[in-house]
């Protein structure tokens, strides 16, 4: 632990990237470098669930904060979990280490069947596999068009030279169709994204995740202003996606969460507090203690 | 594959029209210098046709520059390096094909006899070849700008942080090619070229060669920025240059895609820099100043940003402005330039192009 080094807060410029906290800095080697997870740790975390997206004993401290303390989540092949907790209990940056943002201190997260270390890989190459990611806000390409947004999102090489020659197929435009029906901008199509109003974002960057056909979903906050059609909407969407995909949503809204969640976790200071039904969750006198003891 | 859809892919029909239009305009030029009499009211005057020339080699810089900077946000304040070196390559070439016709009759440039050098460095003597030259003018500049390019993206330095450094970057190679010792001639560079394969520099039929070739490079360099803007992959430049974080989580690599525009960038200047030295006559250290880099910056700014004819608009304007004041009022130049820079920005921030376009505003 780099107790005796000052947080880095005195103005320092910051060339490079956001620099790892402490111990893994990110792409040293220029060769691909790929570790894989032992089939015997694989089964005994899983313990022959139909697990999709493990979190293996996850650490990551930010000078001397430890955001994330031995965090083990198991995600099933499906499931539509949500992930709930106060401010500062480490929700984002748990969705940060499972995407490839940040580089945990110790642990790894893979995806069950593949056994790929993600932690080593960087976001293209985890969002490659299947994992991908709804931002707390809204994040779209502004500059683009409604259709060519979801086009660049859509599935299939992603390389220079495969795009300098890509054209879209008949399969891949009734696909982007699909997905414009789904969200409902079938009318927006062909207006800059940076018009749309706020909630219409938010479902149109839903709409890039579902068009790049994920395993796994994260979802941060996805409600955030929106009206309560809106937010109506949005369960229902993400209901459905359940059973196909893995979602995982991490939202404040308890009412949307009780409308949505079938199995949640409460996180609190960067550990699981609590995890099962919102009911058994609601019930349970550790999370009621961290919950009155806040805002509620 | 429906030839006639596809190049409506590339330009709209009217882009096809102004193209053929300004092309019909760059080739008036030499055959109003050749065909018609001095004097007359329709000739074009040779130091005209030089001028025009030169800003063609500048235009084809502001094409790439756009791509980079208008199109993925990467401002890089050192492109006169690339552009110099393709400079250089060429001006190595037409050094040795001067032969024995220099000043001190030696087989050696004029320069190395000054310095009292004995015979040709090792990394002069592929230079004879003008093949060589050519290959080299462009993959130097690619082969330097992909390793630099490859360092800095890799690590992430974006924004004012890569300008910066890249300001650095030319400064070090001015440093560099001052010194005698770099073999390049120094603080004086090449000069008194003769021959260009065979050809001698001071025919007219040379230089409308020259003028004419500009001209066709800027037709090949804009059609083939032209067909990388309009593919996907053009649309995940701005993707990168927009929201760079959603880009990766869609599964692109930022990295790589920046590392081919840069590089190509690179070789589109180098290629330019070959075509203009012959042209100017002359090729020296000062063309790494930091302040020729920010010049071909301001080119785009003053043009239009991600348009590619933008660009092209922009060199002309600039250079013709720089053209007349250095000679008219050779002190104001710096303030001129100083304020077309922010009156455009201020007034017209779409650049000069989105005036004589009225294209509607994207976002």
């Amino acid at each position: 632990m780099p107790s005796d080094i000052p947080p880095d807060e005195s103005g320092k410029v910051e060339l490079g990237p956001k620099a790892s906290p402490s111990g893994k800095s990110r792409r040293v080697s220029l060769l691909p470098r790929q570790r894989k997870i032992e089939q015997e740790r694989v089964d005994a975390l899983t313990q022959g669930r139909k697990a999709l997206l493990c979190v293996d004993n996850v650490s990551v401290s930010f000078d001397g904060f430890k955001a994330i303390t031995d965090l083990t989540l198991i995600l099933d092949e499906g499931e539509l979990r949500c992930i709930i907790g106060p401010n500062g209990a480490g929700k984002t940056t748990l969705q940060d280490i499972i995407t490839g943002k940040t580089k945990p201190d110790a642990g790894s997260v893979f995806l069950v069947g593949d056994n790929t270390d993600l932690t080593e890989l960087s976001e293209y190459e985890i969002a490659e596999r299947g994992i991908c990611r709804k931002f707390q806000r809204p994040t779209v390409f502004q500059g683009h068009s409604v259709f060519e947004n979801l086009e660049l999102a859509l599935p299939g090489k992603k390389g220079v030279f495969a795009s300098l020659f890509a054209r879209l197929s008949k399969a891949q435009r009734e696909r982007i169709d699909e997905v414009l029906e789904t969200i409902g901008l079938t009318e927006q199509k062909h207006s800059a994204a940076g018009l749309l109003s706020h909630g219409q974002k938010q479902w149109l960057e839903i709409g890039m995740l579902l068009a790049q056909e994920p395993r796994v979903l994260l979802v941060d906050e996805p409600v955030a202003g929106m009206t309560h059609q809106e937010t109506e909407k949005t369960a229902e969407l993400l209901s459905s996606l359940a059973g196909k995909r893995t979602v995982v949503v991490v939202e404040h809204d308890m009412e949307f969460v009780r409308s949505i969640a079938r199995t949640v976790t409460v996180l609190h200071e960067g550990k699981i507090l609590a995890e099962g039904s919102m009911d058994a969750v609601q019930n349970n006198p550790k999370v009621i203690e961290v919950y009155l003891g806040g805002a509620h | 594959m429906n030839v006639k859809a596809e190049l409506l892919r590339l330009l709209p029909r009217k882009g096809w029209i102004g193209l053929g239009a300004a092309a019909l305009i760059c080739f008036l030029v030499p055959i109003l210098n050749s065909v018609t009499a001095p004097g007359s009211a329709a000739h074009v005057p040779d130091y005209l046709v030089a001028l025009i020339g030169k800003f063609l080699c500048f235009a084809i810089v502001a094409v790439a520059m756009d791509l980079l900077w208008g199109y993925t946000g990467i401002l890089s304040l050192g492109h006169g390096v690339f552009f110099a070196l393709g400079g250089y390559a060429m001006g190595m070439y037409l050094m040795l094909s001067i032969g024995e016709a220099g000043v001190y009759r030696s087989k050696l440039p004029d320069f190395m006899v000054f310095l009292d050098w004995k015979e040709l460095p090792w990394f002069w003597k592929p230079f004879g070849n003008f093949g060589f030259a050519l290959v080299a003018a462009l993959l130097g500049p690619g082969l330097l700008a992909y390793v630099f390019g490859f360092l800095a993206f890799r690590s992430r330095i974006r924004g004012v942080y890569f300008s910066i450094i890249t300001q650095a970057f030319t400064y070090a190679l001015m440093l560099l090619f001052f010194r005698n010792e770099t073999g390049v001639g120094g603080n004086n560079g090449l000069t008194n070229f003769k021959r260009l394969y065979g050809y001698s520099l001071a025919e007219s039929s040379t230089k409308l060669g020259l003028y004419t070739l500009s001209a066709v490079g800027l037709l090949v360099v804009f059609l083939l920025c032209r067909f990388i803007v309009v593919s996907k992959a053009g649309r995940v430049l701005c993707a990168i240059r927009d929201e760079e974080s959603r880009s990766r989580f869609a599964g692109y690599n930022p990295t790589s895609y920046k590392l081919f525009v840069y590089t190509l960038s690179a070789v589109i200047c180098g290629f330019a820099g070959a075509l203009y030295v012959p042209q100017v006559g002359i090729i020296n250290p000062s063309e790494f100043q930091p302040s020729s880099s920010i010049e071909m910056a301001i080119w785009v700014a003053v043009g239009e940003r991600a348009s590619l004819l933008g660009g092209v608009l922009g060199a002309f304007v600039v250079n013709g402005a720089k053209s007349w004041f250095t000679v008219a009022l050779p002190e104001a130049w710096l303030y001129v330039l100083g304020v077309l820079f922010i009156a455009v920005t201020l007034f017209f921030p779409g650049g000069l192009a989105s005036l004589i376009l009225r294209k509607k505003a994207a976002t």
